[in-house]
């Protein structure tokens, strides 16, 4: 988290997935999601404003908005902004988390961090965090977003078909992935207020 | 720390800020009196710079640079095209500047910044007229196919002194591109080999192994401010909101003048002024380079 300029950030990589998330607010909540020319393999004509962008930016602003407690803060506008770098993969999911945390270091008030993760099944096998090789093998790709303190899903997206009791083993380990995820969050939070405790020379 | 002493640091603190946001240039001005700035620099030195290359790993050649809070994230993705007839023994470079809602609270989806096609075209005029690159290296087959070189720089953070940061992360990506191999397929049309293919090649390669562009000489800049007969060198975004007359001075590694840019501004700008200008980037040029050559053989160690 850099502590420059007067709004917060926080940039998230999950392997070779890098994204860059910054908070201005508070406002009511808006979201958008960009992705830089350069962030996948063949270079993008058209980093926002195509259907995917839209489309990610209202799954991120709707999970956002069910932890931040508005009620708080009525007629205040947030505005979170997510720009893409380097994209292997689990774009989504590294944008809520490195939304979550770039929240916590605004201090906005929020229920629960909220963090997410994807899955996959191929070759019979159920597999955590798929990167865009694993990804483009066409096997299903389940994407859940939970509040890690209650257990209770916020996100759930998934592509192609799968039986159900597969579903529900994919779905298991997707969350478990987001537990550990919340687990790493809350270890950098703690970190970084420590740090932000010492410079205040309590 | 008695309670007493901690409140009456806090309302002390906070009477300093008010003043610094309700009266900024006087605040800024009491402090060039004693030749020193808010930040605790001197007028000539700027900010702590560093440089890291090969930033994204899905690009050809990338860097990111900081100078103070300002970042910037450059990115070379090169394609293969055919040449036009007038050249058809050179690539090109297309140079784009991005400055992203993420880099300051004044950019806004529906509200572009001012800054962004400015800074792109001066970056864009300045590195293509240096002749840091020979466009005939960029090239390929004779009239058939040439690279081209598409920089993308995204601003992170913007704290002033724009221009400088992305020419310094322009600069640092082209040294560590790498020019992927290639090969003609089939059809006669040139392809990228990728990493696995290369050692099983049916084909000849066109160009045998990945290589390095030949920078032939590299531009560095410093931005510095003029107000009254004070020179700032390396400005945040606050000083340069307030005392709006900014001068860009680019030189190349032998010193030698590439570009000078001072677009109006209330301060008019005497022949000795400029000169200080020239002094104070030749001191930063040097600086540069330094951090640029530890930034290239930090990645070759790796």
């Amino acid at each position: 988290m850099y502590p420059c300029f007067n709004f917060s950030s926080a940039v998230f990589e999950m392997g070779n997935t890098k994204v860059i998330a910054a908070v201005y607010g508070p406002r009511e909540v808006r979201c958008e999601y960009s992705m830089a020319n350069f962030s996948t393999g063949d270079r993008m004509r058209k980093p926002k404003g195509d259907r995917r962008s839209t489309e990610i930016s209202l799954v991120i602003r709707q999970t956002m908005e069910a932890c931040i407690l508005t009620h708080l803060m009525p007629r205040s506008q947030i505005d979170i902004f997510v720009q893409v770098l380097q994209a292997d993969g689990g774009t989504r999911s590294a944008c809520i988390n490195a939304a979550t945390l770039a929240l916590a270091d605004a201090g906005i008030p929020m229920r629960d961090l909220v963090t997410s993760c994807s899955a996959g099944y191929l070759n019979s096998t159920a597999l955590l965090d798929l990167n865009y090789v694993e990804d483009s093998a066409g096997g299903p790709d389940v994407t859940v977003g939970i509040l890690p303190k209650s257990d209770k899903v916020t996100l759930l997206q998934m592509d192609a078909k799968l039986p159900m009791d597969t579903f529900e083993n994919v779905m298991q380990l997707a969350i478990e992935g987001c537990k550990a995820v919340a687990t790493y969050i809350r270890e950098v939070l703690l970190e970084n207020t420590k740090q932000l405790e010492y410079r205040r020379g309590v | 720390m008695s309670s007493t002493n901690t409140s009456s640091d806090l309302s002390s603190e906070m009477e300093v800020d008010a003043f610094r946001r309700l009266f900024p240039l006087r605040f800024h001005e009491r402090h060039l009196l004693e030749s020193i700035r808010p930040d605790a620099r001197p007028l000539g030195k700027a900010r702590d710079t560093s440089l890291a290359l090969g930033a994204v790993a899905s690009a050809h050649g990338s860097a990111l640079a900081k100078i103070g809070c300002t970042t910037m994230l450059a990115a070379i993705k090169m394609e293969v095209m055919t040449p036009t007839t007038e050249s058809p023994d050179e690539g090109c470079i297309v140079i784009d500047f991005h400055m992203p809602p993420i880099c300051s609270p004044i950019v806004r989806p529906g509200r572009p910044a001012e800054a962004a096609p400015v800074v792109s075209k001066q970056l864009s005029d300045t590195i293509l007229s240096s002749g840091m690159i020979d466009l005939k290296e960029l090239s390929l087959v004779s009239g058939k196919a040439a690279w081209m070189a598409y920089l993308d720089i995204y601003c992170l953070d913007a704290d002033g002194a724009l221009f400088d940061a992305a020419l310094l992360s322009a600069v640092a990506a082209f040294s560590h591109l790498e020019i992927p191999v290639v090969s003609l397929n089939d059809d006669g049309r040139v392809v990228v080999v990728s990493e696995e293919d290369a050692g099983k090649l049916e084909k000849e390669a066109v160009n045998k192994e990945k290589r390095k562009l030949k920078l032939s000489t590299i531009s560095f800049s410093l931005t510095c401010i003029l107000h009254k007969n004070y020179i700032l060198a390396d400005p945040t975004a606050e000083e340069e909101s307030i005392m709006e007359t900014l001068m860009t001075v680019v030189l190349d590694s032998s010193f030698q003048l590439v570009s000078l840019y001072k677009p109006g501004g209330p301060v008019l700008a005497c022949t000795s002024a400029i000169q200080d200008c020239v002094a104070l980037t030749r001191q930063r040029v040097k600086e540069l380079q330094k951090i640029l050559n530890e930034a290239i053989s930090d990645m070759e160690v790796d």
